[in-house]
């Protein structure tokens, strides 16, 4: 009969033999956030040292405005990679809601109640198609949102013959300039998201599910969760995200282009994996997508100020994936073969 | 009975033969609408537009083979694109730049294989780390589309050699070459480790090695890719494609290869590439319009891809496991 | 006679722990030329961790291994073999998709003089080193996939003794043979040759044929060694239980209602892997199911919960008849399954032991679908006194438990579900010897509650001494059913290895 290894409990390098309590599903995984919520200090600190001018509250406001994309849609990106997958199609999706926003509303208010469930549903629905396919088919995630983000796109291509839409709702453009009480809207907003977006994967019993589906699928099928449900439900939020992320980004560039969203589809990715989730799923709070997608866009403004350009900033982003990546492996290989 | 049924599985060739098979059959139908896709040049023109997406996706097959993703492809032929347009005709010359991509693609592909086998990193997310990070080197190399490919490299490739189309050459010495690899010690190894791992480490196989080996290979097959894609566009374009990387996907799945590896090929995947290209081709001499081929192209890869690893799938389906 | 020559193998003082868990600690032992030595030991006891490092895979930690007199620190299997280690692993170390001859030389065959592998020249090479060794039915091009594993496994121990290695570390390499004659016969030559030979089982009456000495490893500590004639059955059980094995599972009365209506009925169940299976499970019974590796158990257990389709064949839950449909529906009808792989069908690795268990249940922990840990724990503690797993236990990373609390854990989830039959799988693999005495008295107490058992072990004992009564499957169908009476270790290996009728005289117990 099969005898079997001895039990090896290849787990966190930070479980120390006396067993303190500590709380279920933190504690080693809130290393990497603070980690790169320290980074972003260290950026903000290493730029106003080397330019004087940079690192003014308002530009400091700024940075926390122009975050507002990166952290919506990486939520969306964090949970489908929660589960295991990817999304491909997030930058397509994100361009077409813009458009959509843009298109349904032509620069007036009238529709703008309308215009914004429309939008959302629709790009919602895409990420539905997404997750049908993923639950179906059987075939790896980044295939199926790959093929899918290349469809839409050329639907999109198609309907809109490739122009861009120059009048966005002044409410919406209102909204994103605009400050309640002091404080920019969009900060305000972000605020109201980060707490939903962290209940919801780190505080409901739903979220839980996600990380069990993650860690172990074969063990969540024998357990019958629900996973199909939760893998639909799951592409479809990424979807959501992605469509309010896009009636945002429209608001604040009063405009709205086709491949608006593609610059956020690799840094969405980025913030996810920086935050210390695994690729494969199973691992990672959302606090660290937070500071994964807080950390990204503050670089990218650095980037901006230092001129440099476009090609420097994907080299970055690359080598900083590379660089995460790395760092995540130091801490899960605990001993030698 | 294990000996007929290896027979059967020899004969039904796994996926490729069914690629070549449908290769064919597509042609004919492809011939019979353009009958000036049968004469040497008609021959001529498909293969020069197939050369590139089976150059790329057969370095692809060698990483999917040993059992990794790799998505840093079209960042690869992105570099070595710009590099040769700005290279070729002043500082290195046609085969200097030739020596260089080549040593481009080694060296990403080393880093991919490192972090890969060595780090035990996931590949899917390191080749997307190092695609981004191509993609900006290719920026920064040129930053926007210019530059200027050497004459020699376009009329080399792009004429033929005693009648015979310079892509058939290079994919013939290319097929040529898998059939060495795949006899060869290292070609046990890649379909071995593809397969099972453990078993693999068991049995004294240098897994780590074999995957690097995979990862440097592939990157120099996109940097050939990226070279002979030069002298189609003629100039440097350091933009990458989405839809490329898909079709390499596609091309390598119709050709029988299991993305989950240990099985295929390449001659599968360069029949993979072939029945893509034809297909383009089938939609352009049907007036299918421009925007439309993007939507074909996303729902035509899934499919492809589907069947392709349902064929892959059928091909080792036979088992005599016991429960 | 103690042999006073330089022993060939000189294992010192050797220790190796993987976080918390001791895997061997400070066990040295001596291999000389031309005997073989047994190795015995439970599940856990740190056999294969031995065999991994004397296989070059893993290094330990401390002492030292000498070969001949050399330093033995090998980097690798290939490394291990060119010193003269050879292994025949459990685990079997072939590669599916090659053919025989492809394995047979890995990982460097030769090649020919343009640096390719000569396909045809290697299979005439692998045709005669099996005839060599006495296999005559396997075809060296035929592929490893679409070979039985009785095949496999005979090509596993020509693939590591063929190269006469000075040696050869044979690890459970019965388990799926049909014929051990023949091993036995190899043995024989290897030692003609001067071979020496560690054979690693926990069979019994193969240690008395074939060893004249052997070692007995107890919780990564070697325990007992000794000339093999000089020990009682009943000396190395305890010494490898590390209580007599009597003691521990003394028969209790049985909780079985046969009269009332059957919880569970299955009649001429068929489909892949599974040949015509009936049986009737009673309210408060443990029913066993025996079985050689791969003959339809694993099969049989993923199709009672729906997750292996089933072709032909009903099954009645309580004299309803009905499909199950999934796991998820077969939960809703009362039947847990408690998986073969803890690690890959069990565990979520990255949950703590809590979340592990609650998570079946968890949104009745849930007010508004918002955790509340409070309650959360509350339902967990439960079911945690049952199993007896410790509250402590209860916010750590369940990765960090030792196999018999992650075992226990997962029991505990099952409970939760309050399930009116349950369905383990080896539930005691990998588990230290207490865990073990809580799961049986788990399984007593929930039987007597009106549960039953649906219970797949490895161990003839447990099956022996926990169950009312007992399947044995054979070839993927029912071999026989043994009632109360006839429940013996020899009956349930004469029918698992196909003899129906009588037993065949084994000398004394062991594993199947």
């Amino acid at each position: 009969m099969r005898m079997h290894e001895p039990p090896i409990p290849a787990g966190h390098a930070a479980v120390s033999k006396t067993p303190a309590a500590r709380r279920a599903l933190i504690g080693p995984e809130l290393l990497p956030a603070l980690m790169v919520f320290a980074a972003t200090m260290v950026l903000v600190v290493g730029m106003k040292i080397a330019n004087h001018s940079f690192g003014s509250f308002d530009q400091l406001t700024a940075i926390m405005v122009t975050a507002i994309f990166l952290v919506v849609a990486s939520f969306g990106q964090g949970l489908i990679i929660l589960l295991g997958g990817i999304d491909l199609s997030l930058g397509v999706v994100i361009g077409i809601g813009g458009m959509m926003i843009a298109g349904l509303t032509r620069g007036s208010d009238d529709a703008l109640l309308l215009a914004i469930p429309a939008t959302l549903l629709c790009c919602a629905g895409i990420g539905l198609v997404n997750g049908i396919g993923v639950a179906l088919a059987k075939l790896p995630p980044f295939i199926i949102t790959l093929s899918s983000g290349i469809t839409f796109s050329g639907v999109a291509l198609g309907l809109t013959a490739g122009s861009s839409q120059q009048s966005v709702a002044p409410a919406l453009q209102k909204f994103m300039n605009s400050s309640f009480l002091g404080i920019p809207c969009p900060i305000l907003f972000i605020i109201l998201f980060v707490l939903a977006a962290w209940l919801f994967q780190n505080r409901t019993a739903e979220g839980r599910k996600l990380y069990a589906i993650g860690s172990s699928p074969g063990a969540a099928r024998i357990l019958g969760l629900p996973i199909a449900a939760l893998t639909i439900a799951v592409y479809t939020i990424g979807g959501l995200c992605a469509g309010i992320t896009g009636i945002l980004l429209a608001g604040y560039s009063s405009s709205a282009t086709l491949n608006m969203g593609d610059a956020l589809l690799m840094p969405s990715i980025a913030a996810v994996v920086i935050g210390g989730a695994r690729v494969t799923g199973g691992s990672g709070i959302y606090l660290g997508t937070f500071a994964g997608a807080l950390f990204l866009s503050t670089l990218s403004t650095v980037i901006t100020t230092l001129s440099l350009s476009q090609g420097f900033r994907d080299l970055v982003q690359g080598g900083i994936i590379l660089i995460a990546l790395v760092l995540q492996s130091g801490r899960l290989i605990v001993g030698s073969r | 009975m294990a000996k007929s049924i290896s027979l059967i599985r020899k004969m039904a060739g796994g996926g490729a033969t069914a690629a070549s098979a449908l290769l064919c059959v597509m042609f004919v139908i492809y011939a019979l609408h353009e009958p000036s896709a049968l004469s040497l040049f008609g021959i001529g023109n498909v293969l020069n537009n197939t050369v590139v997406l089976a150059l790329a996706a057969m370095g692809l097959t060698l990483v999917v083979l040993c059992g990794e993703l790799d998505l840093s492809g079209p960042g690869v032929i992105a570099i070595a694109n710009v590099v040769v347009a700005t290279t070729s005709t002043g500082t290195l010359g046609t085969g200097g730049s030739l020596a260089a991509v080549l040593a481009i693609g080694a060296a990403v592909g080393c880093v991919n294989g490192f972090l890969v086998a060595y780090l035990k990193l996931q590949s899917l997310a390191v080749s997307l780390g190092t695609l981004i990070a191509c993609q900006g080197i290719a920026l920064l190399v040129l930053p926007a589309p210019g530059g200027e490919v050497s004459d020699a490299i376009v009329n080399t490739l792009s004429g033929d050699f005693f009648g015979i189309p310079a892509p058939a050459i290079v994919l013939a010495l290319v097929g040529g070459l898998w059939l060495l690899l795949k006899h060869s010690r290292m070609g046990i190894w890649l379909y071995a480790v593809g397969t099972d791992e453990q078993a693999s480490r068991l049995s004294g196989v240098n897994v780590r090695a074999t995957k690097l080996f995979a990862f440097v290979v592939s990157g120099m097959c996109y940097a050939m890719a990226g070279y002979v894609y030069c002298a189609e566009i003629g100039s440097g374009d350091p933009r990458i494609s989405d839809s490329f990387l898909l079709f390499m996907y596609a091309a390598v799945a119709i050709g029988g290869t299991s993305l989950n590896g240990g099985r295929g090929g390449v001659i599968g995947t360069l029949a993979g590439a072939g029945i893509l290209t034809i297909l383009q081709k089938m939609l352009f001499a049907l007036g299918v319009a421009d925007f439309y081929t993007n939507i074909f192209n996303g729902i035509i890869m899934i499919l492809a891809i589907f069947f392709g690893q349902l064929s892959a799938l059928l091909a080792g389906a036979q088992r005599l496991r016991k429960a | 006679m103690k042999d006073r020559r330089q022993p060939v193998l000189d294992f010192n003082s050797v220790s190796k722990r993987y976080g918390a868990t001791v895997a061997l600690d400070d066990v040295s032992f001596e291999l000389h030329a031309g005997e073989v030595c047994g190795c015995l030991g439970e599940n856990g006891a740190g056999k294969s961790t031995l065999v991994k490092i004397l296989s070059g895979i893993v290094v330990p930690d401390a002492g030292e291994i000498h070969i001949a007199g050399q330093p033995f620190r090998p980097r690798g299997i290939v490394d291990a073999r060119a010193h003269g280690v050879s292994t025949a692993f459990q685990e079997l170390s072939l590669v599916p998709t090659l053919s025989v001859a492809a394995n047979m030389f890995l990982p460097r065959p030769k090649l020919n003089r343009l640096g390719l592998v000569p396909r045809r020249q290697i299979e005439q090479e692998a045709e005669q080193i099996l005839q060599a060794h006495d296999v005559t039915d396997i075809s060296p091009a035929a592929l490893v996939e679409d070979l039985p594993l009785g095949m496999r496994q005979r090509i596993e121990i020509v693939r590591a003794l063929w190269r006469r290695p000075a040696v050869l570390l044979l690890d459970e390499a019965t388990a799926a043979l049909s014929d051990r004659e023949w091993l036995f016969g190899l043995v024989d030559r290897m030692l003609q040759a001067n071979t020496s030979i560690l054979y690693i089982s926990h069979k019994l009456d193969e240690i008395r044929r074939l060893c004249r000495r052997c070692v007995i490893l107890r919780n990564g500590r070697k325990v007992l060694e000794d000339e093999v004639a000089e020990m009682s059955d009943e000396a190395i059980f305890s010494s490898m239980a590390g209580r007599s094995m009597v003691e521990t599972s003394t028969r209790q009365s049985s909780s079985a209602r046969p009269g009332a209506t059957p919880v569970l009925e299955a009649s001429h169940l068929k489909g892949p892997g599974i040949e015509d299976i009936g049986f009737s499970l009673a309210p408060g019974e443990i029913l066993g199911v025996a079985g050689l590796e791969g003959h339809g158990q694993s099969r049989l257990f993923k199709a009672l919960v729906g997750l292996s389709p089933l072709e032909q064949g009903t099954i009645a839950i309580e004299g309803v008849p009905t499909m199950i449909r999934s796991p998820r529906h077969a939960r809703r009808l009362g039947l847990v399954l408690v998986p073969e792989e803890r690690k890959s069908e069990g565990l979520f690795n990255d949950l703590s032991t809590q979340a592990n268990i609650s998570l079946p249940v968890i949104n009745e922990a849930s007010p508004l679908h918002f955790l509340n840990w409070a309650a959360e724990r509350r339902l967990v503690e439960k079911v945690t006194p049952t199993v007896n797993l410790a509250e402590r236990y209860l916010p750590l990373s369940i990765s960090a438990l030792s196999g018999g609390n992650q075992q226990k854990a997962i029991l505990a989830r099952a409970l939760l579900a309050e399930p009116r039959c349950l369905f383990l799988f080896d539930p005691t693999r990998g588990v230290d010897v207490g865990a073990k005495q809580n799961i049986y008295a788990m399984m007593r107490g929930f039987v007597r509650e009106g549960g039953a058992i649906l219970f797949y072990s490895t161990e003839l004992d447990e099956l022996v001494h926990l169950c009312d009564r007992c399947l044995v499957l054979y070839r993927n169908t029912i071999a026989g059913e043994l009632g109360p009476e006839g429940l013996s270790q020899d009956r349930i290996l004469a029918l698992a290895s196909g003899y129906a009728g009588g037993a065949r005289a084994i000398a004394s117990s062991g594993g199947a």
